[in-house]
């Protein structure tokens, strides 16, 4: 084994025990389902931003964009860079709304349940947007595993295929405690990442000579992705559309500004926080966290290229960041590099899980079953099996990657906006939003994108999110309007005792319980 | 390349400025349990 592996591994094993003890600390924080899923809706500011960034900063992040940067230069940024940031800086808008009811639902399904069908035994709202909430996840958490074997095969140097099984080992032990847990592990990896990252882009500016000798490079750079492709066009890489045009790329800027603007998991993260303002705050020191990681990224992305102007063959765009490190950083530099790029596959893939097997477990299992007093402790042991069972088939899935990490997002991102837009938008801010309208703009929204996509249309996000609207308005016209418990607790600062019960029994929970809560 | 990082500069000031006017609403509705304190960035 070379020196270089060595140090690899030795440092991969310092951060495993770093998790190890974090894991283990956490733990003794979970109580109730509530804080498995939510953290008990009493989480503050600083842990807040550790764990929004972290989840936030996953590999198409860290390896996708990069990669997208390597590939198609600066149009990159205002696909994927400005997209995200769009989406977190129009966050504030839904903070304060989904944060302000005194008893906050506890996942994404059961909030649009209060807000659509508050008086249904069993919720079919509740359960088609956990099983499609389950589809996008899980593509997610395959995502994950795929950029976790990429860095895992350069550490150790086991194949690929083989590699991506080194995630059920960190997966066990985040996963174990819940949500504080994947919070606690969530902060260290926040940390991990942007040092990691830091001392990456040095190493580039340092192998390169500077930014003006990147620009100068990409300039004029006509060297193919892959060692004999097909050259690039002269100057492609500073254009603001590079080789998508301008339709693909808007559907690309929309689809991951709109999309992830309502994407499930950033509304379960919006319930978490102590309250609506800590919410609110919680997401714009995450942006603001967030820029010097993008910078750290863009001038990597745009480095490698004038670095390494073509990627071997068969090599896709997502291990430009690993080939580089293992290329030119020092062995320590790169081994923390390569541990960041890790820490970014877990703390997303982690909190996607959660997600995954929550929208499962919590949303489709007990709601068919219907139990108006859940067993606290079973419900989160079924939850702990859920996620570990889920995990396994997220490496099985990810044995043979169909799709690049940043592409996957984008087309999971427009998903969700195309379907949960206007009832996630309008449910909050009208109280004339009812269950047809809903309805009507999920399936609209639904059908619309598949076969946008399918059929190769260029922007089939904004097309969804067009024809959902006027779909939604006419329902709402025909139909009778929603009860005061549908709407009240958005809307309220006290809601009357009718709406606290509907609440607690959404939440399968005894009065008492609700008040603790 | 100027016009992309003009854009993401833009993203990044829309979050100070949505930050502040939905802060600015909190405080406004002198709500304790929505995070109302009397200072603006401040919410416990």
């Amino acid at each position: 084994m070379s020196e270089r592996a060595i140090i690899y591994i030795v440092i991969f094993a310092g951060y495993i025990g770093f998790m190890v003890w974090g894991v283990l600390k956490s733990l003794r924080q979970v109580e109730s389902f509530s804080d498995f899923t939510t953290g008990g809706h009493r989480m503050g500011l600083l842990l807040g931003v550790g764990t929004s960034v972290a989840t936030w900063v996953s590999v198409a992040s860290v390896m996708g964009v990069p990669g997208y940067l390597y590939r198609t230069g600066a149009a990159a940024i205002i696909g994927w860079v400005s997209g995200w940031f769009l989406c977190t800086a129009l966050f504030p808008i839904l903070t304060y709304k989904i944060r302000m009811p005194k008893v906050p639902m506890r996942t994404f399904p059961e909030l649009l349940r209060l807000r659509y069908e508050p008086h249904t035994d069993r919720s079919p709202m509740q359960i088609t947007v956990a099983l499609l909430m389950f589809v996008g996840y899980f593509i997610f958490t395959h995502l994950q595993v795929v950029g976790f074997g990429i860095v895992f095969n350069t550490i150790t140097g086991i194949p690929y295929e083989y590699a991506i099984f080194g995630f059920l080992l960190i997966l066990v032990l985040t996963c174990s405690g819940g949500f504080w847990s994947v919070a606690a592990s969530d902060t260290i990896n926040a940390i991990l990442i942007l040092f990691g990252l830091v001392v990456g882009c040095v190493t580039v500016l340092s192998a390169t000579g500077g930014v003006g000798n990147i620009m100068e490079a990409i300039a004029t750079t006509t060297a193919p992705i892959n060692e004999g492709g097909e050259p690039l066009p002269p100057g492609i890489m500073l254009t603001a559309t590079g080789s998508f045009g301008a339709g693909a790329l808007f559907s690309i800027f929309i689809s991951n500004a709109l999309g992830s603007f309502v994407a499930p998991h950033w509304i379960t993260r919006f319930m978490a926080p102590k309250n609506a303002k800590a919410a609110t705050l919680q997401m714009m020191w995450t942006l603001l966290f967030l820029v010097p990681i993008f910078i750290c990224l863009i001038i990597f992305g745009l480095g490698a290229k004038a670095l390494l102007p073509s990627l071997p063959v068969g090599k896709t765009t997502d291990y430009i960041m690993p080939l580089i490190m293992d290329q030119y950083a020092p062995p320590i530099v790169a081994a923390l590099t390569l541990v960041a790029l890790l820490a970014a596959a877990v703390s997303t893939a982690n909190s996607m899980l959660l997600h995954c097997s929550t929208s499962l477990y919590y949303d489709v299992y007990i709601a068919l079953h219907g139990r108006k007093n859940m067993d606290q402790a079973q419900a989160t042991r079924s939850l702990r099996f859920c996620v570990m069972g889920l995990g396994i088939l997220a490496v099985i899935s990810a044995i043979k990657p169909p799709l690049l990490l940043a592409m996957g997002f984008t087309y999971v991102y427009g998903a969700f906006g195309s379907v949960f837009l206007w009832a996630v938008l309008l449910g909050v801010y009208w109280k004339k939003m009812n269950r047809q309208a809903a309805y009507v703009s999920i399936l609209i929204g639904f059908v619309t994108y598949i076969s946008g996509r399918v059929t190769g249309f260029v922007n089939p996000m904004l097309l969804s999110v067009i024809l959902s609207f006027i779909g939604l308005m006419l329902a709402l016209k025909f139909s009778p309007p929603p009860p005061l418990e549908a709407y009240e607790a958005f809307f309220e600062e006290d809601v009357s005792p009718k709406t606290m019960q509907t609440i607690l029994r959404i939440r399968h929970e005894e009065e008492t319980q609700g008040e603790k809560a | 390349m100027k016009l992309a990082l003009f854009i993401w500069v833009c993203t990044i000031a829309t979050s100070v400025v949505l930050t502040v006017i939905v802060c600015k609403i909190i405080e406004k509705s002198k709500v304790k349990r929505w995070g109302a304190t009397g200072s603006l960035f401040k919410y416990e």
